[in-house]
């Protein structure tokens, strides 16, 4: 497994939580993006991703995100992200919009705490 | 050649040197010498013609001349002795009878003193020996004796004047006659035989031959004077059957029954005057003694010659034998064959190495050109014939070009063959012969065959160049062993981890030959498989220990494996039974990495390899090697590593220098091990860096590595340095996505703080435009907040992209 990032991933009921470690570049996007996959697993119904622990993440991670963002709402699911208020990676995705297209929490628990929400209407 | 010692000449004082060196022996030889001397007087005086002591034949001074010659000239008191005892009682008086005995004793002595002078031989084996004692030993000494004689005669009144010549000259042959006849008689005895075992018919031969010799003489000389002549052809018997041996004693023999005939007068002497009997007497015993020894001389020497030649051809030939034994040994430890074909006679000759190299035992079978060529495989065959019917063609001596082929011996076996050859032309330029070596190379071919193979695969297993990293240095060598020329299984590898931190490997296989270079080519990707997954060092000595230990490899293997981070310099590393890693720091400081050091790979040991770690700082070189850079021939391992300290202390600006300068002050040019080193050093960020790395994703950790430093040592705000990090991942990101297409292409970046602003400059040798870039066309907006100022320079020959950032509130100017 590449020590770029690393991913992990944890079933909660109906909620697969998956932290992401470390940093996401062009060089291992594909990669974390095919491993959070594979860690969702078939049953879960809403996926958390944690970017708490990253530590760098450019457009081609924002990129990622979108796409998996899109994969999801094909197949009717859901995806919130976590990233703490001052972290790095906090400023790219407020200044690309992301928080527009994917429900962001600052704190995992309220991220876990949210019933289903509905999807919203408008995509970018 | 062997040749005789020469008579030594009797050094100045040997008159009286074995009187008191041997006094007893001495006397004894000086009383033999009078006896020998009186005796032969007695005999002698029985033939006088002239008075009572004028005799024709005078033994005793063949007796002194003898005993000069053999004795020395010191037993001269016996001869004058007994010269006085026998001239006492026929001599007037005292007086007259010592100057007679002196001129007696005087004459031998000369004769004796001028032999030695003219390199005499005892033996009279050469012309020259018989010329000496004739002209020299005879006629010239004896006319001492016979003028004091004679004179004395005269003086005291017993000899009227007028007959003093003929007295003269009868007393004067009489002594020349007892030298030329006993003189060489009385050697002839006291020769040892040269020849033992000398056949019995050989002595009988002798006892008819001096039987028949004293018959004819004294029927001859006794009879029938006219029958003289018939002893000349059995004296050249004796001498050309004998030599001196035989013709000394004949000679003798004929001599004393002339003497004795003259001095009856009886035969020949019967009538005359007493001159004219003394003149036919001399006559015919001078041409006896002269035939003798002329011709036993002649048939020595002869013999001597025929001898000499058949030592000189039994030694040539022995040596022929001895050079062609070494030449046919010599052949068989080079495997070296060698054949002549004489062409107009059709006629090849094989060396036996040929025909064992050709599998045949040696001259089995008579060769012939075609023969010899049928033993060729096929398609070299029409190679040997076109080559040779062109060299026949060429009419000179020439060289025919070597050839290499193959021949099929009878057991099947297949065997690689160089052939030199070379042809001989004949006064009309016709082909005359041909000569060739064949040489067996079917092992030195293998050896060569297996050496490139493994050279190959080495060089193939080895990187072929270092990556780029950014803000490292990276250096390496490696050199194969010199003496055997063999490949041998030393390493070393540069892995970039996609953690962006760096790879370090460097190893070693026992052992030579493609089977080390092939596990040493296994383990390396071993190690870059476990590398990428694993980002313990430890662990991946771990897994690799395991691997080698299932694999059951029974080379001894050692390696040393770092992970480098670009950003804090860290190195953790492991080390397998390796020697320690030099790092040389800042102040010539040297240390070797002696923690983490665990036992070889394979060795069934349990105990986990320990992790050590250390910081590499800017300015620091690490250097990691193989023992074959430490070890020497008669020294041990600790002088190496010492010396390799004291070398590595000057270890400059430039580190592909410096691993030159390594291998050639610590790599003797024999070698018997291979060597590999790798050199690595943190690059100053200060100044005005550059850093430049293929446009591939993988380089982007690294680079933010390094970007990471430099923007530390920068003294970079850590918010601000996250948002140049970010501006500059973009840009290269897009130049890796966009610049090349599928090409390759090089992506460098220059850094400058100036003013407490910090500038990058990213360029490349594509083209790429920012809004095609970047997912949602976010990439140009989020440089363009990140950093205060953006310049964007597109042309033919690249893009340029410069961005500035205030880093810190201080000014740097």
């Amino acid at each position: 497994m590449s020590d770029l990032a690393r991913v992990e991933g944890e079933q909660q009921g109906t909620i697969c939580l998956v932290r992401v470690h470390g940093e996401i570049d062009l060089s291992n996007a594909h990669e974390v993006s095919s491993e959070i996959g594979v860690a969702m697993g078939q049953e879960a119904r809403r996926l958390v991703v944690d970017l708490s622990d990253i530590t760098y993440l450019d457009s081609a991670g924002v990129a990622l995100l979108l796409r998996l963002a899109e994969r999801l709402r094909s197949r009717r699911r859901q995806l919130q992200l976590v990233v703490p208020r001052g972290s790095p990676v906090r400023r790219v995705l407020d200044f690309t919009g992301l928080p527009r297209v994917i429900p962001l929490e600052s704190r995992l628990e309220d991220a876990l705490a949210l019933r289903d929400h509905p999807l919203p209407d408008e995509f970018p | 050649m062997a040749t005789r010692e020469e008579t030594p000449k009797a050094p100045p004082d040997a008159l009286v040197n074995a009187a008191t060196a041997h006094p007893w022996s001495y006397a004894a030889g000086v009383l033999l010498v009078a006896v020998a001397y009186y005796t032969a007087a007695k005999l002698g005086l029985r033939l006088a013609l002239v008075g009572r002591n004028i005799t024709p034949f005078w033994p005793p001074t063949g007796i002194a001349v003898v005993a000069f010659l053999v004795l020395g000239r010191s037993v001269w008191p016996g001869v004058a002795l007994a010269a006085l005892v026998v001239n006492l009682p026929i001599t007037t008086g005292v007086l007259p009878a010592a100057a007679t005995a002196a001129g007696n004793t005087l004459a031998p002595l000369v004769a004796a003193t001028l032999l030695a002078k003219v390199g005499f031989r005892r033996e009279i084996d050469r012309l020259r020996d018989a010329t000496a004692i004739v002209f020299v030993g005879a006629l010239l000494s004896m006319s001492i004796s016979a003028s004091v004689g004679t004179g004395v005669l005269v003086a005291s009144g017993a000899l009227p004047a007028d007959e003093l010549p003929g007295s003269w000259a009868v007393w004067w042959a009489g002594d020349a006659m007892g030298v030329l006849v006993v003189t060489p008689f009385v050697l002839s005895l006291v020769q040892p035989w040269r020849r033992p075992g000398r056949p019995r018919w050989k002595h009988l031969e002798a006892a008819v031959l001096f039987a028949l010799i004293a018959a004819v003489s004294v029927v001859a000389i006794g009879a029938d004077p006219h029958l003289m002549f018939l002893v000349i052809p059995l004296l050249g018997w004796a001498a050309w059957r004998f030599q001196q041996r035989g013709a000394a004693p004949a000679a003798l023999l004929v001599v004393v029954v002339a003497s004795w005939a003259a001095a009856k007068g009886i035969g020949p002497f019967r009538a005359g005057t007493m001159l004219e009997k003394m003149l036919i007497l001399q006559a015919f015993n001078a041409t006896v003694a002269f035939c003798s020894f002329f011709f036993a001389a002649l048939v020595s020497e002869r013999m001597q010659a025929h001898q000499a030649l058949e030592r000189a051809a039994a030694g040539l030939e022995a040596r022929v034998r001895q050079r062609t034994s070494q030449l046919t040994e010599a052949q068989q430890v080079a495997h070296i064959g060698s054949w002549e074909w004489l062409i107009p006679q059709h006629r090849v000759s094989w060396s036996d190495e040929l025909y064992r190299i050709h599998g045949h035992v040696p001259q089995e079978f008579p060769v012939t050109f075609e023969t010899a060529v049928d033993q060729v495989n096929t398609e070299d065959a029409a190679r040997i014939r076109s080559n040779t019917e062109a060299a026949l063609r060429r009419a000179d001596d020439h060289d025919l070009p070597r050839i290499e082929y193959r021949i099929t011996r009878p057991d099947g076996a297949e065997r690689v063959l160089l052939g030199k050859a070379k042809v001989y032309v004949g006064p009309n330029r016709e082909p005359l012969r041909m000569v060739g070596t064949v040489q067996d190379v079917t092992e030195a071919r293998k050896a060569e065959r297996e050496h490139r193979i493994a050279e190959t695969l080495q060089r193939g297993l080895l990187p072929d160049r270092l990556p780029e990293v950014p803000g490292i240095g990276l250096a390496a060598r490696y050199v194969p062993a010199g003496a055997e020329m063999a490949v041998g299984g030393d390493w070393y590898d540069v892995v970039e981890l996609p953690s962006g931190r760096i790879g370090l490997a460097i190893g070693d296989v026992a052992g030579h030959g493609p089977r080390a270079a092939s596990t040493m080519g296994q383990l390396r990707m071993a190690l870059r498989a476990y590398a990428l997954e694993e980002p313990s060092p430890a662990e991946v000595v771990r897994r690799l220990d395991r691997l080698v230990s299932r694999l059951l490899m029974s080379e001894i293997v050692t390696l040393v494996y770092l992970v480098l981070d670009l950003d804090s310099g860290m190195v953790q590393f492991a080390n397998a039974g390796h020697p320690p890693p030099l790092v040389v720091r800042a102040g010539d400081q040297i240390s070797f990495l002696e923690d983490g050091l665990g036992p070889p790979l394979g060795c069934d040991d349990p105990g986990l390899p320990a992790e050590a770690r250390f910081r590499l700082v800017p300015g620091s070189t690490l250097l990691l090697f193989t023992d074959g850079l430490v070890e020497r021939r008669g020294t041990s391992i600790d002088e190496g590593l010492q010396r390799l300290a004291t070398v590595a202390m000057d270890c400059g600006q430039d580190i592909e220098a410096f691993c030159d300068q390594l291998l050639c002050s610590m790599v003797e040019d024999d070698t018997a091990d291979d060597v590999a080193l790798l050199v690595i050093r943190p690059l100053p960020l200060t100044g005005r860096p550059l850093l430049r790395v293929p446009a591939e994703p993988r380089v982007l950790a690294p680079l933010r590595q390094t970007l990471r430093r430099w923007l530390r040592e920068s003294d970079a705000d850590p918010h601000v340095a996250n948002d140049i990090l970010l501006a500059c991942g973009e840009v290269c990101t897009n130049v890796i996505e966009h610049a090349y297409g599928a090409k390759e292409g090089p992506l460098e970046i220059s850094l400058d703080v100036r003013d407490g602003t910090a500038e990058v400059t990213i360029r490349d040798q594509g083209s790429w435009r920012p809004s095609s870039g970047v997912h949602g066309g976010h990439g140009l907006p989020l440089i363009q907040e990140l950093m205060e100022s953006v310049e964007l320079a597109g042309g033919p020959d690249g893009t340029v992209v410069r961005m500035r950032r205030r880093v810190s509130s201080r000014s740097d100017s």
